[in-house]
């Protein structure tokens, strides 16, 4: 095979879409099971022991904040909660409304929702837009329930729009600004990139149609393979770490520690 | 940027070395960090502080242990010193600052503050 042919737009193209999808996935999965269980690796499991007061019994540090309100009695939304004892109240709804306000989502709530309809949409619109789902029904003759194209189109503004408000933040807020790097705009740009090309090819903004999908579908496999080797594997470690590892707002039975 | 480095006094190998014991951790601490500032809060230093950004847990992280590890160990006193102010003035290790993607923060800051102990950086509260 001729080197000019390598690098012909037709070859490039078909690569694109073709074995570049399933290496992509590949290095992703992969990636993403390596970096769990180095992660897992890490952590142990450390011995609950109750608060008593009086000499002779200590708690653990990781879990002294999780179970110190509580001495250790079963909060009541973690599991096992609804075994009730003679000592345990009802929950009403100041118990929520405490738990709401000291939580992230009370102390930053503007963030907390930009934050949560950004996330949930960088994995919903892609999963859900008829392109994929027609792309999908061809390929493996599956494919998922599909959004109906200007729902999708208006998400993916509202994402671009959620990217622009998280690099509004890193270029004007001092808590952000100071812990930037350069990498921080790669990654952001890198999350940034599929929605905006599939946006301006979708459109046709451009007349070259091809380049543009080109460009989204190369994005949007860099953006695959980065995720296991990047930041982008916060993806799995907040859940990982939510459910195991103990502190003030684990969720469960949450024991293991560094 | 053009200041020459004296390194008089540092030694590097001793300070990898210690990078090494925990290396996975740190690399993967380093790495997962988003640098998203949502552990801020968590620290009563920065609340305490009129929420000075010096304050914020992943700023002493990524300014201490995270330049260790960029500079490889190679680093000047000058350096070491700002590195002392960062894990010894601006935290107590109280371990109550919480990141949503679950780096250890108080131990890699307890292993800045060991690498400056091990180099003869730390601070002397009968002298200061």
């Amino acid at each position: 095979m001729a080197l000019s042919h390598i690098f012909s737009w037709t070859f490039m193209y078909d690569f694109i879409r073709g074995p570049m999808v399933w290496i992509s996935f590949i290095i992703f999965f992969c990636g993403v099971v390596f970096q769990v269980r180095r992660f897992m690796f890490l952590l142990k499991e450390q011995p609950v022991k109750k608060l008593e007061p009086g000499p002779g019994k200590f708690i653990s540090r990781q879990t002294a904040s999780h179970f110190a309100m509580d001495r250790g009695k079963t909060r009541w939304f973690k599991k096992g909660w609804f075994k009730k004892g003679p000592d345990k109240k009802d929950p009403d709804k100041k118990d929520w409304i405490v738990w709401f306000t000291v939580s992230i989502a009370g102390v930053k709530p503007f963030m907390t929702m930009v934050t949560t309809i950004f996330h949930v949409l960088l994995i919903g619109v892609p999963v859900f837009v008829l392109g994929h789902n027609i792309l999908l029904d061809n390929a493996f003759g599956i494919s998922m329930v599909s959004l109906p194209e200007n729902v999708s189109d208006l998400l993916t503004g509202v994402v671009i729009v959620c990217i622009l408000i998280f690099f509004f933040r890193r270029l004007f807020l001092d808590r952000v600004k100071i812990i930037t790097g350069y990498e921080d705009y790669v990654f952001l740009s890198l999350a940034a990139a599929p929605f905006v090309t599939g946006y301006l090819a979708y459109h046709q903004v451009f007349s070259n149609y091809k380049l543009l999908i080109s460009l989204h579908i190369l994005s949007g496999e860099l953006m695959l393979m980065a995720i296991p080797f990047t930041k982008f594997i916060h993806m799995i470690y907040m859940i990982i770490v939510r459910f195991n590892v103990a502190g003030e707002y684990s969720f469960g039975n949450a024991r293991k520690s560094w | 940027m053009f200041r020459k480095k004296n390194t008089a006094g540092v030694n590097s190998d001793e300070i990898r070395a210690i990078l090494d014991e925990k290396k996975t951790k740190m690399k993967l601490s380093l790495k997962a960090c988003a640098h998203c500032s949502f552990c801020a809060e968590s620290c009563f230093l920065f609340m305490g502080h009129n929420k000075d950004p010096k304050y914020m847990p992943s700023y002493k992280f990524l300014n201490s242990v995270g330049v260790l590890y960029k500079k490889k160990g190679n680093v000047d006193k000058l350096e070491l010193g700002e590195m002392r102010d960062l894990v010894w003035e601006r935290c107590v290790l109280c371990t109550r600052c919480y990141c949503p993607i679950g780096i250890d923060i108080p131990d890699m800051l307890a292993l800045g503050r060991r690498i400056c102990r091990s180099q003869g950086v730390y601070p002397q509260y009968d002298k200061e």
